[in-house]
This record gives C-alpha cells, structure tokens and sequence, in this order.
C-alpha cells in the first residue's frame, strides 16, 4: 500500500482580523491626516517665529501619564490574548478588565486636563487642532474600552477560548493602532509642544 | 425522559411573511440586496448630480439667469453640491454596489464577510447622503465665498459628509476582507478577477484617502460648531480643504474599478484569454497608486510653491497617461486576437468598456495639461473638464457592467440598445462640455465662474462662444443618465427572465450559487437533509 501525502490545507487570513485590522488602518489614516496638518501648521508658525502654542500651555506630566498607563495596557491587552490562546480563563477575565480600566483612566485623565488646560478651542490654530486630535483620540480609546467590557461580557459567558480567539486578537489589533496613534500626540504634542 | 424539539424554522419563516416590505429592505442582510440598494440610490443620485449640473451650465450660458440661484454664495453650494454629489453620492456608491454583487460571486465567496456590517454601512451612507442634501438646500453646503451660509446647516452639512465617508469606509471594508479571506481554495490573489481586483486596489485607497477627508471635515466641523470660526471652520476655506478630493489626483482612484469592469468584458466579449495579465496587474494598481491623492491640500504648500506646483503632483499627472493608454493598448491587443469572434454587431457592454477608456485617457491628458504650470492652469475650468472626462468615463463603465452582469443582479435582461444609448449620450456629453471647459481653461475661465466674469466677457469672445457647447454637453449627459435609469426600470418591470450564462462567461460569477440562509439552524438543516 502506497501512503499519499496530501498536500497542506491553504489558509487564509481570519475575517476578523482582517476586518478589524483594515478599520484600525483607517483610523490610523484618520489620525494621520489630522498630524499632517498639526505638523505643517506648527513648522509655519515655528518658521515665521510665530507664537504656537503659549508658553507653560502644555504640561509633560499628564501628557506623560497617559503615554505611562497606555503602556502598561499594551502589557495588560497581551496577557489576554495570551491566555485565551491558553484557554486560561481566569487570567483572560483579569487581564481583559485590567486593559478597560486602565482604557477608563486615560479617559477620565485626558478630560480632566482638557478641563485644566485653559485654553479655549479657539483661542487658536493650534488649540483647535490639539483638541480635536486629543478629543479624536479618546473616542477611539472610548470605543475600545466598550469593545473590551463586551469581550469580557463573552468570556464570562465561556465563549472567548482558544478555539474562538479572534474576537480578542482583533481587538488587541485595535487597542494597539490606538496606543501608536497616542505615542504620537505624546511626542509631538506633549513633548515637542 | 423524552425531549421534544421543535425546529424554530417554522416561527423564523412565518415571521419573515409578516415582515412588510420596509422591514424586509432594512433588515435584509444578502449581498444582492444591499448591493442593489446602493446601485439603485446611486442611480437616484446620478440623476440628481445631472441635473444640478445642468442647473450650473444654464448659469454659465446666460449670466442674466443666476438669479435662479439668488445669489453668489447659493451658485457656490449648489456647484459645489454637484461636484460631492456626483463623486461620493453617484459613482463611488454604484461601484460600490456592483462590487457588492459582483465581488462575492467573481471568487467563490457564498456571501459579502460581515453581512451586517456592510448592510449597516450602506444606512449610515444612505442617511448621510440625505443629512447633506438636506444641509445643502437648508442654505448651508461647504461654505460660501461671501459668507452668506447658515452656519448650523453648515455643521449639518458636514456631519452628513462624515457619515456619507463612514458608510463607504464600513462597506469597503467588508469588501476587502471577502477578498482577502472568503477566496476559494486555490484563487490566489494573481487568480482574482480583474473587476475584484482593482476593486481591492481602489477599496484599500479610499480607506487611506477617505479618512483624511474625514479628519478635514472634523476639524471644519470642531472649528465652526458653536463659536466664530479661527481658520479651518471659516466659509470662504472649507471648500478649499476639502476639494483636493474632487480633482487630480484623487478623482482617478474613485474610477479606478472601471479599469477591471473594461478588462473582466472585452476578454469574455472576444472569446480569448487576457495576454499578460500579471502586466494588467501591475498597471492598474500603478494607477491607483498614482491617484493618491491626499496629500495635494493646500495645507502642506510651502511658502511661495504651492504643493500642486511641486514635483510628486506635476510627476503624477504625467505618469496617469502612459499607464492609461498602455491600458488601452491591452484591450485593443485583446480585441484584434479575438477580432475573428466578434460578431457585425459587438456587445454593447464591450463599446462601452472602450468609451469609458478613452474617456479615460482624455481625462489624464487634460489633467498633464493642468499641470503644466506656465499653462496656469490649475484654478481655471480645465479643472472641471478632467473632473468631467474622468467621472463620465466611471458612468460609462457601470453602465457597461450594469449592461454585463445586471442579468446575474437583477435576474431580468435589459435592453442593450438602450444601455448603449445612455453611454454614448453620456460620452458624447462629457467630450463636448470637456473639451470645452478645456479651451476655455487656456482662455481664462475659472473653475468656479463668477457671474461677474462673465458679464465682462462680451458675446464676441471665444470664451462666450464656447459656453453654449458646454451646456449642449450637460444636457447630453442628464439625457444619457435619464435613459440609463428608464432601463433600468424597464428592465426591473419588463424584462425577460435571464438565461444562466448570458455571455458565455464559463467565469465564477455565472456558475457560483448565491446561498440566502432563512433558516435559523442552517448546518443543522443540512446534516437532517443528508439524513433524508
């Protein structure tokens, strides 16, 4: 008896993934086009002397924070997806609630010093392009902050394990455009001013 | 103990019969369905864009008659009403619907990936596109040159642009990923049909370019809402912001599915293969790649060389006509090997795949033309006449696909005479009035003409001579869109039940069973049925 080695099964790239990576592209696209102009606008101003932003506007410290717990929820959205792959259910329940609080922080940060900054929307250019990058920024974070408690809404109900991890590798997709997206407003904005 | 289960098929089916036609439209999720609501409003919308156009050139024949507009500032929105409506409320929405259709079929998918999501996308469009129309009318728009806007139906306006941009993004997306993950086992990527294909290509641009239009109208949107606006929110600049989506390059990656429309026909058309078709690949993704255009906004001009005077734009434009007309040369090699095929009278689809090429190509051209900066080109009405050239050459391909695969969309034949009518009319239309808006480019002529330009123009100038042509065009293209929706109509009354394999095609999209899931346990259904 002859023994006949088929050949190996094509695979294709999971549709989850793919669709939630190909949004995060966008959202990423969207950001980048709110940067071009933040950074065009800002090398004219710097370029004909110009006041950008008023001295002392802009505080490193809370800038630096967010980029801090943004960090660690990188860490935190990892552990998750690798204990779903690991069908470990307590740790995907702790990492996955982890990741959303550390996402509310940001949230409750960010609006906080959006409050404290003084600085009207229109006081200029520059304050309108910094609230609507930052404001953008938050909805995205807001979203998936949403998006991880439904997760976790599924894994309680057993339905996030190994065999059905693409709902949580997708999101980490997602989580991690928006802490890239985020180490750009804190280098540009909060760093370079 | 025994257990009785009662199959909710009977409930699900009896459910769906009580559903009225309304219920039925929103919350059917099949990819026929979704894709033929967005041909069908696209259609609606085509005609729209028609006759605003129309509306326009009345305008510009007799300068006395602007008064239809009141003033101005309405000339203005309803200009720049015609060039959105036409571009994101007409083409792109119709491309996006043959896709929907087409696409699933062309690679062996049984269905568009994220059914919900795409039919989603095709709502948020759909009340978008009416949120922008209604800010338009309710005297808002992108802004006015004289300020003479409502700025709450401004912000209105805009939030409808945004939602007409999120519902493209949504539907695209799902597009996508049917083509990169539902292929069949053993289509690769090289194997995809052309039309699906360049439909990954345009699809992954608009999601690279739609956003950044996106992140423009938010910041018009954040800068207006509530306050005096600094700059970016300010009347007289958001058209100015945004219009670099409406012009080279930009307009060439809306059109560019054309290029697989004419590629996916004229091959099938003649009855021969398609010759070096890794070529065709590589060029029309070359195309896409050169239509980027999110780059050309007036906020990236540095001081003293605006960025539409600068290398990339001016390169740009000059590469789009070579790989248009080395398009073109691949179709007439493929149409002279397949000569002895072809019958007295060719496919009306085929012509039209040809018209739409070479009206692309004009397009290109007067587009290198425009860049040419000695011409002074750039702000003058060439800008309308490659809008013009480009966007026909876009109808003049759904048509020629809504005439190829409207059988397998529709289920009913339409008549081809007709549909060859509505191109050539369209065609004939967009050369005249294109050809035209060229000349008087050189002669002067704004993009966006005052009225106070042309009452200083007295009626012996070539210029006021060559306006007429231009309103002969506008009216050839509303007859053109005008007899394409009554075939389409009639097809949908009227029409004979379509053969299985009209053209011959032996290709995915004829053979391919669309599947529509009623039950509410399909895979169980199927092993009971095994079981029978």
């Amino acid at each position: 008896m002859s023994n006949t080695t088929l050949p190996p099964a094509e695979s294709r790239p999971r549709t989850l993934v793919t669709g939630v990576v190909l949004g995060s592209i966008a959202s990423v696209m969207f950001f980048a086009g709110l940067f071009a102009v933040y950074f065009s606008m800002r090398a004219d101003a710097k370029a004909w002397g110009s006041e950008w932003f008023p001295e002392g506007a802009i505080q490193l410290v809370p800038g630096g924070m967010n980029m801090a717990t943004l960090s660690l929820s990188v860490i935190t959205m990892a552990w998750a997806v690798r204990s779903v792959s690991n069908n470990d259910r307590i740790h995907t329940y702790l990492a996955l609630g982890l990741t959303a609080l550390l996402g509310v922080a940001v949230i409750n940060q960010t609006v906080f010093y959006l409050n404290d900054i003084g600085l009207p929307v229109d006081y200029s250019k520059a304050s309108t392009l910094l609230f609507t990058i930052v404001g953008a920024h938050m909805a995205m974070i807001a979203i998936g902050v949403i998006w991880n408690l439904l997760v976790l809404l599924r894994a309680f109900g057993g339905q996030d394990t190994k065999r059905h991890q693409d709902l949580v590798s997708a999101l980490s997709f997602y989580w991690y455009a928006g802490v890239a997206v985020y180490s750009i407003i804190w280098i540009g904005i909060y760093i370079a001013k | 103990m025994t257990t009785t289960d009662i199959a909710p098929d009977s409930v699900a089916v009896t459910s769906e019969q009580n559903q009225t036609f309304v219920e039925r439209l929103v919350t059917n999720t099949g990819n026929l369905s979704i894709g033929k609501s967005w041909i069908f409003s696209g259609c609606i919308y085509f005609l729209f864009s028609t006759v605003l156009g129309f509306l326009l050139d009345i305008v510009r024949f007799d300068s006395d008659s602007y008064l239809i507009f009141s003033n101005v500032d309405k000339f203005f929105q309803f200009w720049s009403l015609h060039r959105t409506s036409i571009v994101l409320l007409a083409v792109v929405p119709m491309i996006i619907g043959l896709a929907m259709c087409i696409v699933p079929l062309q690679i062996g998918a049984n269905s568009i990936i994220f059914p919900r999501a795409a039919a989603f996308g095709f709502w948020i469009w759909f009340l978008g596109s009416g949120i922008t129309v209604v800010g338009f009318l309710a005297d808002g728009g992108f802004g006015t040159p004289e300020s003479g806007s409502q700025r709450e139906a401004v912000a209105l306006t805009l939030l409808g642009f945004l939602l007409v941009i999120a519902g493209i993004c949504m539907s695209v997306i799902c597009l996508l990923t049917t083509i990169i993950s539902g292929r069949c086992m053993g289509m690769s990527l090289r194997r995809v049909p052309l039309f699906s294909w360049t439909m990954l290509i345009a699809g992954t641009l608009w999601i690279l370019t739609l956003p950044v239009l996106a992140a423009n109208s938010v910041l018009a949107y954040v800068d207006l809402r509530g306050r005096s606006a600094i700059y970016f929110g300010s009347e007289d600049l958001i058209w100015d912001q945004i219009s670099w989506a409406f012009s080279h390059p930009q307009i060439y990656v809306f059109v560019l599915p054309l290029i697989g429309i004419a590629y996916d026909i004229v091959p099938v058309a003649a009855k021969v293969r398609q010759r070096n078709h890794d070529l065709v690949l590589v060029l029309s993704s070359l195309f896409g790649i050169v239509g980027f255009g999110a780059y050309a906004q007036p906020f990236f001009d540095t001081p003293g060389t605006p960025v539409r005077e600068e290398a990339l734009y001016v390169v740009t434009a000059f590469l789009a006509v070579p790989i248009a007309l080395f398009l073109l040369v691949g179709l007439l090699d493929t149409l002279k090997m397949g000569a002895r095929n072809l019958t007295k009278h060719p496919p009306a689809p085929m012509i039209l795949s040809l018209l739409s090429l070479l009206l692309l190509i004009s397009g290109t051209i007067v587009g290198a033309l425009r860049a040419i900066e000695p011409f002074e080109l750039l702000s003058r009405s060439s800008t309308s006449a490659q809008m013009k050239l480009t966007i026909a050459a876009g109808l003049v391909a759904i048509i020629a696909a809504m005439l190829w695969w409207g059988e397998r969309i529709i289920g009913k034949s339409a008549k081809q005479g007709f549909g060859l009518i509505s191109g050539v009319l369209i065609t004939a239309g967009a050369v005249l009035s294109g050809l035209t808006d060229s000349v008087n480019g050189f002669l002067g002529l704004d993009d966006f003409t005052t009225t106070d330009f042309l009452q200083k123009v007295s009626s012996e100038q070539v210029v006021k001579i060559l306006i007429p042509f231009s309103f002969i065009g506008s009216i050839l293209i509303f007859a053109g869109a005008a007899v394409f929706l009554f075939t389409e109509l009639m097809r949908l009354k009227n029409g004979s039940i379509s053969e299985v394999d009209p053209w011959n095609g032996h290709t995915l999209e004829w053979t391919e069973e669309t599947v529509v899931v009623r039950s509410e346990r399909p895979l169980l259904d199927e092993v009971e049925k095994a079981g029978d």
